[in-house]
């Protein structure tokens, strides 16, 4: 009996296992359904503010179980939930070719390009090496060298060398640069999961599940990105147009169905008055999301305080919130400032001040704000800044803009905090002065730093720019997100500048990549585009499924009809291994496409197959008249080899698929090496583990479907 | 239930007469596939393929001649699963899916269609696919003979890829020509060659477990020619070939039926593969280690 426990672990783990890891694949259909019905129902409700308690009342029913869920669940492929993949090459000779100096550019150089596009229509060499051959072949003869038409910066240490590492150079950053606009693109236009990925060193693949306007999409990751320098006016003017919006809200009911309170009907009683507590401070201590932002903030400006609050009272002798419950004055609080009280302000009095928060209540003191907001409300933020009514508010030379990344603290949180920046409309530059940008390290300081040069025109320019905005900060913006807002600590003549603040080699980086995104834009091309509208992928899935258990049912009658227990214990062998199968697939994190499916239905061929190897072994000891206890020993002992082999070879050609094919083609070859091991496992040992239990509770009787003879 | 019990058929002795019609069979389907020439689908060929399906009868004709008229020379049309899904292929350019759509919309202005799929390939991408595709094959029958050659002996090994390049020659030539006759869209793109590799797989598995009961009969059964090993064991194991073979086909059967257009085409080169691997694995793999053996005297048994 103790020997059956091990057996009936053997196959209860795989059972509980797979329920464990499938569950939450469940329950995101589930989940998924109800979010249908909610969202229904929503578009039903006549007024948009009961559609938004609707869609809110999901969300905190189900809302984060449900994104657990889904981080979980098996992931479907593209052919199955409908979308666009597209895998994008950079285009190395128009980057070559834009790399040039405009003013060296000749017939001959013109000629070296064409030949080379020509060539590379019909090859797969590396375009730098062909460009280096077709100019050695034209250009050379004729007195050229590289440096006719390059310009590397110093001229002492121009050669051709270094001319061709910074073109290769080039092309590296160009792929990492067009995946930082692309990425930043996606999730502006709002994609659920998209995939983002570089392939090899020239590609970027793109994976857009759900995206059926391909024309809107190909726009949008194959426009260029514009890179511009903004002078920032943090100041009391945007602060102003701000406290405007909230006071133009504060008599209506927000975008998003916050609640305005009407004043009188709020009980005042003397008790309640709190003067130690300003209102805004407890709408912020007390809101989960502004709390965050406060806490960064501290973190980040140590000794923070608020504006006093005898500040407040005294400035503002109708205190509204004077004799008001706690809740109420939070209550009234975001009522008055719906616009401002999604993010939190702060007042720098000066330098080396301790930075202030701000609360809207009191005329805005002059001087230098900043402001934090956390990426939950920045839909909405963002949502109310696009109404033409708000933007009226906004001073014309003036617009928002948030930056591209979470500052520092809030980075490996779930509640990620942005700052933005009021601009002024007008770039001072445009991107196309810069003609290089490094990543260094300051010996003095030992910090990241990026240098930036520009060319003779730029540098002009920049030094008039920096030389009025010294103490100033410039924001350097790409795709209208700011990726840096470095102070002017002092005019800039040359065009050599140093951006300093970087906290690490990765932000630096990324500094350097956006600014050379001035110096060349990028030039990628689309190679290869495929779309899978949604009713296909429902079509494949449905035909998948229905096709998967016609499968499933002829193979399990066909092994009862021809193995008898036998083909039972197969058939539910087979059962577990199914069931492996998808729980190794969704902890591997793998992808279910339509080639997948019909892997998976394959190994259900393929899987019986070890099982009638063993079977038909058994039932030829049988006939040599051995007991059937050592006949099934003996089967399972002999079927070994050949089930192995069989299985390596199977699993060999599994292992070439994956590497050399692509997308679709690897979900097959994963499916069908996933389901050879799970196969050999449940093959040999469960089905051996199930035929002994049976053995020792009933003894006597175990078929093989074998003909009765003597 | 039992489909063959004790059979005694003599299966490599009359392998000249299989040898023969084989040699034949892949000599005239080969013919007939250069003759006819392989259809490359937009995987390998590149250029532009679209799937539409129109809510309203509409024919092939009609959709070549919308797609025509709006400067879209040779575009091939082909039907798409169900009735009135067509899939419109075209030269590559770079909006041709909008432009397509746009011919569509202004021609079938009361019949609607909605885009099903759209695969755009650029032509580098083709070529590279179909290198790799190339290299994949040559690989796995590469790493298939190591393998075998040095589990069993290298006669066995030889003697398993004559059946795989018999298998893969002959599926591969009949896709071609059954895609000419138009009852199923069997184009030659990255499907076709995932399908081909389980067939290598497939068909490699079933000689291996022959040639498993070969080595191990060779031991057991010393004395006898191993003609007789040979036939021996081809019949010992024949119930589980057979068995094997038919759960896979019923498998792949039901996806060629139920599938839907885009595996059809996967299961059915699979189907092919499996039942002429099948008949390899029986007739030829071993059928050539005894031929080879006759000619070299290697591996003489009971002497």
């Amino acid at each position: 009996m103790k020997q059956n426990w091990k057996k009936l672990a053997l196959i209860l783990v795989p059972v509980i296992a797979a329920i464990y890891v499938l569950y939450p694949t469940w329950q995101s259909t589930e989940y998924e359904s109800l979010w249908d019905t909610a969202r229904f129902e929503a578009r039903q409700q006549s007024n948009p503010a009961d559609s938004i308690a609707v869609i809110q009342k999901f969300k905190d029913n189900y809302g984060e179980s449900f994104e657990s869920a889904k981080q979980k669940r098996i992931k479907l492929g593209l052919d199955l939930r409908g979308g666009m993949y597209v895998t994008l090459e950079v285009d190395v000779v128009r980057l070559i070719e834009e790399s040039a100096q405009k003013d060296a550019v000749d017939e001959l150089f013109e000629k070296v390009i064409e030949e080379t596009k020509n060539y590379l229509k019909t090859s797969d060499e590396e375009a730098i090496p062909v460009f280096t051959r077709f100019f050695d072949e034209i250009a050379r003869p004729e007195g050229k060298s590289l440096i006719s038409y390059f310009d590397i910066g110093d001229i002492r240490n121009a050669s051709e060398e270094a001319i061709l590492e910074n073109l290769e150079n080039n092309a590296l950053s160009a792929v990492e640069q067009a995946q930082e606009v692309i990425r930043q693109r996606i999730d502006k236009y709002g994609v659920s999961e998209p995939n983002i990925q570089q392939q090899g060193t020239r590609r970027i693949l793109v994976e857009l599940p759900g995206v059926s306007n391909e024309e809107e999409v190909r726009q949008l990751i194959s426009t260029t990105a514009r890179l511009e320098f903004n002078i920032v006016r943090n100041n009391e003017k945007i602060i102003r147009a701000f406290k405007a919006i909230d006071e133009y809200l504060s008599k209506r009911k927000g975008l998003f169905g916050e609640e305005t309170i009407n004043e009188s009907e709020l009980v005042r009683t003397e008790q309640a008055k709190t003067d130690d507590n300003s209102p805004m401070d407890t709408s912020l201590t007390k809101d989960d999301t502004s709390s965050t932002s406060t806490e960064v903030a501290s973190e980040e400006f140590e000794n923070s305080g608020t504006l006093s609050e005898d500040n407040t009272t005294t400035s503002n002798p109708n205190n509204p919130y004077e004799g008001l419950q706690e809740d109420d004055q939070r209550k009234l609080y975001k009522s008055r400032h719906k616009f401002t009280s999604l993010f939190a302000t702060f007042f720098i009095p000066g330098e080396n001040q301790d930075a202030v928060q701000y609360d809207y209540e009191v005329n805005p003191p002059a001087g230098d704000y900043y402001f934090m907001i956390s990426e939950e409300d920045l839909d909405k933020f963002n949502a109310y800044l696009r109404m033409p009514e708000i933007k009226s508010f906004i001073p014309f030379n003036l617009k928002v803009a948030v930056e591209a990344k979470p500052i520092r603290n809030s980075q490996d949180q779930k509640n990620k905090v942005f700052r933005f920046h009021s601009i002024e409309s007008e770039p001072e530059l445009v991107g196309d002065v810069i003609t290089n940008a490094q990543t260094n390290i300051d010996p003095t300081t030992n910090s990241w730093i990026v240098n930036m040069q520009m060319n003779t025109d730029g540098a002009e320019k920049w030094s008039k720019i920096t030389g009025a905005n010294v103490g100033n900060q410039i924001a350097i913006i790409l795709d209208e997100r700011v990726y840096s807002a470095p102070n002017v600590i002092s005019k800039i003549s040359g065009g050599s500048s140093q951006i300093t603040g970087m906290a690490n080699a990765q932000e630096a980086n990324l500094l350097e990549i956006v600014l050379k995104a001035g110096a060349l834009k990028a030039p990628v091309k689309i190679i290869e585009e495929r779309v899978v509208g949604a009713s296909l992928g429902e079509d494949s899935i449905s035909k998948g499924i229905s096709s998967s258990i016609i499968a499933f049912v002829l193979i399990i009658l066909f092994m009862i009809f021809y193995y008898a227990r036998g083909g039972m214990v197969a058939d539910f062998a087979l059962f577990i291994n199914i069931a492996l199968i998808f729980t190794v697939l969704a902890s591997l994190g793998g992808t279910l496409t339509l080639p997948g499916i019909a892997g998976i239905i394959l190994t259900m061929g393929m899987a019986v197959d070890a099982n009638i190897l063993i079977f038909e072994r058994i039932r030829e000891e049988l006939t040599k008249g051995r007991s059937l206890k050592s006949a099934i020993d003996e089967g399972f002992k002999k079927a070994m080899s050949a089930i192995i082999d069989s299985n390596i070879t199977s699993f060999l050609t599994g292992l070439i698929l994956f590497y050399f094919g692509t997308g679709m083609i690897q979900g097959f070859a994963l499916t069908l090496m996933v389901g050879i091991v799970s196969t050999l496992f449940t093959a040999i040992m469960v089905s051996r583990a199930l035929i002994e239990i049976q053995l020792s509770s009933s003894s006597s009787e175990f078929g093989f479907g074998q003909p009765k003879e003597a | 239930m039992r489909f063959f019990h004790n059979t005694t058929i003599d299966f490599v002795g009359k392998r000249q007469t299989f040898f023969f019609v084989s040699a034949i069979l892949i000599t005239l389907t080969v013919i007939g596939a250069i003759i006819i020439g392989p259809v490359m689908g937009i995987d390998f060929a590149g250029g532009t393929e679209i799937g539409v399906k129109f809510e309203n009868t509409v024919t092939a004709e009609e959709v070549r001649t919308a797609i025509e008229s709006s400067n879209f020379d040779g575009a091939e049309i082909k039907s798409f699963g169900t009735a009135n899904a067509y899939l419109i292929r075209v030269k590559d350019s770079d909006d041709a899916p909008s432009l397509v759509k746009n011919a569509l919309d202004t021609k079938f202005a009361n019949n609607p269609h909605t885009t099903l799929k759209v695969d755009k390939i650029g032509p580098k991408i083709g070529n590279e696919m179909r290198t790799n595709g190339l290299i994949a094959i040559i690989l796995a029958v590469v790493a298939i003979l190591i393998y075998i050659g040095f589990r069993f002996e290298f006669i066995f090994g030889l003697g398993a890829i004559v059946a795989l390049v018999h298998d893969v020659l002959f599926t591969f030539t009949l896709i071609v020509i059954i895609n000419k006759t138009g009852l199923f869209n069997l184009e030659i793109n990255q499907s076709t060659l995932a399908a081909l590799l389980t067939v290598v797989g497939f068909s490699i598995n079933d000689t291996v477990i022959i040639f498993d009961r070969i080595r191990e009969n060779l031991e057991k059964l010393k004395g006898k020619k191993l003609t007789e090993v040979i036939n021996i064991s081809i019949n010992e194991t024949l119930s589980r070939t057979v068995n094997t073979t038919l759960t896979a086909a019923l498998v792949l059967v039901t996806i060629v039926l139920f599938g839907g257009p885009v595996l059809e085409a996967f299961a059915l080169t699979m189907l092919i593969g499996f039942i002429v691997g099948t008949y390899s694995s029986i007739y030829i793999a071993s059928s050539f280690v005894l031929w080879y053996n006759d000619r070299n005297k290697k591996l003489e048994v009971a002497k």
